[in-house]
């Protein structure tokens, strides 16, 4: 399988530290190589509060070159809320490294069915300029937020009108949007996502009975750190 | 870290929210309300289109796209004379930020912009080094109501005495360009500084405060019994603090506790008695605005009626 070029958030390089350091996604100071794995990272992130997610796991598997990072499912339970870029007393960036993790991972084919959900937040911007929840996450909000938001939202062009805002939020890019998401390569990438997807739906139909249930924590090599199984958040 | 009095006034170009424009239209009209009242020069233009952030952060896109609309948008601010990049939404500044010190230091990236913009015969958008400044051309509305505290304080029209609201500062405002805050990113202060100034009692300090508001982009939708639980660790936690008012900076944020605040109440069996609102409606209502015209609390779920009359607004 060809993998997929994105060579400026996923530079080719020798190691994944080096790939991490060039990619634009992380920032020029990325301090990558200062890391002590003093947890700060960990310690203050939500995903590894409530799920085995370990940001500095995935920097240690960063720094010591081993790709099975990329398929591990760890690396799509970050909530990008950038805690620990703020907290890294060595200015390291576990949440920018991550999404680079990612990238490299779509690039292999690796997660793509995760995008499904997304995939129509390009086509929508191209034509509208603006983004929007996708319409499976609309349905997702239809069955969980209820009767109360649905009327809400059929009463939103009246309800912007009222208030003195166009019915609704109109952009007017003039193509330029459209133009620019087909130079980039976006559209290429998307259809190439797509194809991915598709081949990973007929691949699920042959191994049906592949369940997560017979994987046990520290999946891909990782070492497990459940043995001290944390603080239980504290309810009222 | 940003200094309060470098804060401008003038040339602002309110930053339309996707998020906003079809979730929460009563912040950006609030926001407007409140800016017309303290004479701040600013302008809406529909040329803008969305920074990318959703799917930049679901990771559709990759940082060219993202760079590349970036430039565009800045193009449009400076086109029309109003480049000081003022947002709504935390992630909207997050990437023009970030967006503006890449095209600033990375020239490889700033020529493939530019070469596209070029080969579609877009010469009005080809970005130059330096044309827009990180530090200097972006803000977040809040920054500057906090630079006009004086004068919200003086426009007061109504009394919020007694009421104990919390701020949630939204991630992607002071985690991600976190040598740009305006006071300390781990204790940042700006909404419950406004909030005083009309009156209410903010809860300077709680448990978690600084916790994210689980949204998470992918994580809402991919794995949203983690998302659910991270925002009811903060609700509990606000509830513990007798809090009725929680104050917001980020429709993101702001969706995510007031759309879901009555499914986590339904899914874990608990009963929370805060209610939400950006800043900036709170700022509108303390000035004398319309809740409904202005501030647009008919498209909030969790309905602030009872809040308002207990109040004397209604």
């Amino acid at each position: 399988m060809i993998p997929y070029v994105n060579e400026y958030d996923t530079p080719n390089c020798n190691t994944l530290a080096e790939t991490a350091k060039k990619s634009i996604r992380t920032p020029e100071s990325l301090g990558l190589d200062r890391c002590i794995q003093c947890g700060a990272c960990t310690a203050s992130c939500p995903a590894a509060r409530f799920s085995d997610y370990s940001p500095r796991q995935i920097v240690k598997k960063v720094l010591e070159n081993d790709h099975s990072v990329l398929e591990s499912k760890m690396i799509w339970s970050c909530f990008y809320c950038y805690s620990c870029n703020v907290r890294c007393p060595r200015n390291n960036s576990p949440v920018t490294i991550v999404q680079v993790l990612r990238q490299m991972a779509i690039n292999e084919g690796i997660g793509v069915e995760k995008l499904a959900y997304f995939l129509e937040i390009g086509e929508y911007l191209a034509e509208n300029g603006a983004s929007k929840v996708p319409e499976t996450g609309i349905r997702n909000m239809e069955k969980d937020l209820g009767e109360r938001w649905i009327g809400i939202k059929r009463n939103l062009g009246s309800t912007r009108s009222e208030m003195g805002l166009s019915s609704r939020d109109f952009r007017n890019t003039n193509g330029e949007v459209q133009a620019i998401l087909e130079s980039t390569g976006y559209f290429e990438r998307e259809k190439w996502i797509k194809i991915k997807i598709e081949e990973k739906r007929i691949h699920g139909f042959v191994k049906t009975n592949y369940s997560d249930k017979d994987k046990k924590n520290g999946e891909f090599g990782f070492e497990s750190d459940r043995k001290y199984t944390g603080q239980e958040a504290i309810t009222v | 870290m940003k200094a309060i009095e470098s804060i401008p006034d003038r040339k602002l170009l309110l930053f339309k929210s996707c998020m906003v424009g079809q979730e929460y239209p009563g912040v950006e009209t609030a926001t407007r309300y409140v800016f017309d009242r303290l004479g701040i020069d600013y302008c809406v233009n529909d040329e803008q289109s969305c920074c990318t952030g959703i799917g930049h952060y679901t990771d559709i896109f990759e940082g060219l796209t993202t760079a590349a609309i970036a430039a565009r948008n800045f193009a449009v601010a400076r086109k029309c004379g109003y480049p000081n990049i003022t947002c709504l939404c935390s992630t909207c500044y997050a990437v023009n930020k970030e967006a503006c010190e890449l095209l600033n230091t990375n020239a490889e990236v700033r020529d493939k912009v530019n070469s596209i913009f070029k080969e579609k015969g877009f010469d009005d958008l080809v970005y130059e080094k330096g044309d827009m400044d990180s530090r200097t051309n972006f803000y977040h509305a809040v920054e500057i109501l906090l630079s006009k505290v004086g004068q919200i304080k003086e426009a007061k029209k109504f009394d919020f005495s007694g009421v104990k609201a919390a701020s949630h500062h939204a991630c992607h405002y002071y985690k991600v360009k976190y040598l740009d805050v305006v006071g300390s990113p781990e204790n940042p202060q700006l909404i419950d500084t406004i909030a005083e100034a009309c009156g209410a009692s903010p809860v300077r300090w709680y448990e978690d405060r600084t916790l994210t508001c689980g949204m998470g982009f992918s994580q809402l939708h991919l794995n949203k019994n983690t998302s659910l639980q991270v925002t009811k660790t903060k609700l509990d936690s606000l509830q513990r603090a007798g809090v009725e008012l929680m104050l917001h900076m980020c429709p993101n944020c702001h969706i995510q506790y007031d759309r879901y605040q009555p499914v986590i109440e339904k899914e874990f069996g608990v009963k929370y008695d805060m209610v939400h609102m950006n800043i900036a409606q709170f700022v509108a209502l303390s000035m004398g605005a319309d809740p409904y015209k202005v501030c647009g609390f008919q498209t909030h779920s969790v309905p602030l009626e009872g809040f308002l009359e207990k109040t004397g607004i209604l």
